[in-house]
């Protein structure tokens, strides 16, 4: 290993060695990272639980005008899955709590959200929405 | 023997000729495996015995478009470039094309083309086994039209019925099997008017397994078959608003009902008792993502081996039914590995069987706004960026083919979808122009290969689909034929003489 490479590696290394899965800040984290395959949360959801971390997805269409609330998904998606009635949410979505009114940002669009990561059942009392998994206190820009 | 003896000679002039004319290209690999392809057809001899059993598979929105990305796909996944992997359906000796549009439906839906193929008509879409004499929704009209099912005649002869999916068992490809309905979203009663008489598709399941029709069912769908207020192993809750639980009431109609990969593992069959497994509250996982639930191999081979206990043969229909819903997404990879899984089902069913004795269909109910983009050089990745050909020798270079915009793009995309390039602006309009787009994030699990016309959900299209056969009169299929011929040659193959 030349001098120079093994200089810009040491701190790397360090901070890996002190946390090994918190999320740098700068970092922006995959939703599917915060699962396993029996979708119970990753040690990295564990480990970022209750910390500010980016997380980029894509916003579904609003349920609710005027409203802090919104859907991260990992793919662009609708309303309606597959355009069928009843169709459920899949289960790896997370629900966001902005700090401001949301601006709408088309379903194809992709963004990062920054917030706090919260883990563990929670029905949201005034839309009755079901998340294992959310962000609070969130700003979101184009990714 | 007669028409044997006359293949041999066949091959035997064949390869005079061929020595005769001494061509150069003759020692070529591609050459000699041409020339064996033509000694194995001309040694194909059709069969013509009675069929005693039959297997129907398909994979929902796996038309001759997807079903190429999927060979690919499979071909890439074991090491090579793709293109010239074998899927094991394509081994079989009798192929066709087969149109697929409905009766009032350029492009179909899976109601009407799963009707085709069960009771052997085209019928409107939206509607499964009834005449398409019918309004979609009339039930009134609906109770007097239905069809006799492939699956009901079948059951007259005295053989076992299966049906498998990895939708939920009460979607239209697996109802067709079972049930007739006027429209097929009333998988449960809660969406039905409250004066249609039509029982709902959950309901007619249950009602054909006490009738001995139906022997071993499973997929998803455990929502339609549970009342609300009640919820499943997974803490889901039921749809029915009648207050029935088919569930017990399948139970104590003397079903065996199993919800997941464990108890599923330690099925029993052959005895004489009805299977229902119901995997998930709605469709089962992608199998990209799937935990705790049996793979559609899995399904095939309990399914098989539990039917294959019956003396009179069997009828079993498997739908791959997520290869479809991946596609919808326009998430490409999803599609191909769930298409993977239909090939592996395909091959345990193949080496559960003989030939002889049954008949293997392979099909699909229709193709979707899948597209491909050229000129790729070969080993481009089917989820990947379409690669410069090389000039000096089999792989691509490397560098990626770049389009009039500078940008480069994928091998495969869609026509219309949810990856569409074009964005919704403030003033409501659409616009926009293609994203950067590197080789690791097309090929990533969740990326959606970029699509022109924007919709939430990615359409079918009305684009051929193939059909592959082997066994008793499989040779009946060939050219190009409708749908509902599916239905007539199997049941040729049933009743032949």
């Amino acid at each position: 290993m030349i001098r120079r490479t093994l200089l810009a590696a040491l701190p790397a290394a360090i901070l890996m060695r002190a946390s090994p899965l918190r999320a740098a800040p700068n970092d922006t984290i995959r939703l599917r990272d915060l699962y396993n395959k029996d979708t119970s949360f990753s040690d990295l959801a564990l480990a970022n639980q209750g910390l500010r971390v980016n997380i980029g997805g894509f916003m579904a269409p609003p349920l609710k005008a005027e409203s802090v609330f919104f859907v991260l998904t990992k793919m662009p998606m609708a309303v309606c899955p597959f355009c069928e009635p009843g169709m459920p949410w899949p289960d790896d979505l997370l629900a966001v709590y902005a700090k401001r009114v949301i601006e709408v940002i088309p379903f194809n669009v992709a963004i990062t959200v920054s917030g706090l990561l919260e883990l563990g059942d929670y029905t949201d009392p005034e839309l009755g929405f079901f998340s294992k998994v959310r962000l609070t206190d969130a700003t979101y820009a184009r990714a | 023997m007669k028409q044997f003896l006359l293949s041999g000679v066949a091959v035997l002039a064949m390869t005079a000729a061929v020595s005769a004319q001494d061509l150069p290209q003759a020692a070529s690999p591609w050459f000699v495996a041409g020339q064996a392809t033509i000694a194995e057809r001309l040694a194909v001899q059709p069969i013509t015995g009675k069929a005693k059993n039959v297997i129907l598979f398909t994979a929902d929105g796996n038309g001759v478009g997807t079903n190429y990305a999927i060979r690919l796909f499979s071909g890439q996944q074991a090491g090579g470039l793709g293109d010239d992997y074998v899927q094991p359906q394509e081994t079989f000796p009798h192929v066709a094309l087969v149109k697929t549009y409905s009766s009032n439906g350029q492009t179909p839906d899976s109601a009407p083309t799963a009707a085709a193929m069960n009771s052997g008509i085209k019928t409107k879409n939206g509607m499964i086994n009834v005449l398409d004499t019918v309004n979609v929704g009339d039930c009134a009209a609906g109770a007097t039209a239905g069809t006799k099912t492939f699956a009901e005649i079948v059951s007259e002869m005295g053989k076992s019925v299966g049906v498998v999916s990895t939708a939920r068992i009460t979607h239209a490809t697996p109802a067709a099997v079972y049930a007739r309905t006027v429209n097929r979203d009333w998988e449960d009663q809660s969406g039905k008017p409250a004066d249609c008489a039509q029982k709902d598709i959950a309901d007619q399941l249950i009602d054909q397994m006490k009738a001995g029709v139906i022997d071993i069912a499973m997929g998803g769908g455990r929502a339609h078959f549970l009342p609300t207020g009640v919820k499943d192993i997974e803490d889901k809750e039921g749809k029915r608003t009648d207050g029935r639980n088919l569930v017990d009431e399948a139970t104590a109609a003397g079903a065996k009902v199993v919800f997941g990969s464990d108890d599923f593992a330690a099925l029993t069959m052959g005895d004489n008792a009805p299977v229902l497994g119901l995997f998930e509250a709605s469709h089962m996982q992608y199998e990209f993502d799937r935990s705790g639930e049996p793979s559609l191999a899995e399904m095939v081979e309990a399914s098989i081996k539990g039917l294959q206990g019956n003396e009179n043969g069997f009828y079993l229909n498997v739908e791959a039914g997520r290869v479809d819903h991946a596609n919808h997404a326009g998430n490409l990879h999803r599609v191909l590995v769930d298409g993977k899984a239909f090939a592996d089902a395909i091959a345990k069913a193949m080496e559960l069987t003989n030939p002889e004795d049954t008949l293997i269909i392979v099909t699909a109910d229709h193709e979707h706004a899948i597209t491909f983009n050229g000129y790729c050089g070969r080993g481009s990745k089917i989820t990947g960026l379409c690669m410069v050909e090389n000039e000096q020798g089999v792989e691509h270079t490397g560098e990626a083919n770049l389009a009039a915009d500078g940008k480069p793009y994928t091998v495969a995309g869609f026509l219309n979808g949810a990856g569409s390039v074009l964005v919704e602006q403030a003033d409501k309009t659409f616009s926009g122009s293609r994203p950067d787009l590197t080789e690791e994030q097309a090929i990533d699990p969740d990326y959606l290969q970029q699509a022109l016309v924007p919709m939430s959900s990615e359409t079918h299209s009305g684009e051929d689909v193939t059909v592959f056969a082997r066994g008793p009169w499989a040779h009946l299929f060939g050219g190009t034929i409708e749908q509902n011929v599916i239905f007539h040659v199997m049941n040729h193959a049933v009743t032949a003489q």
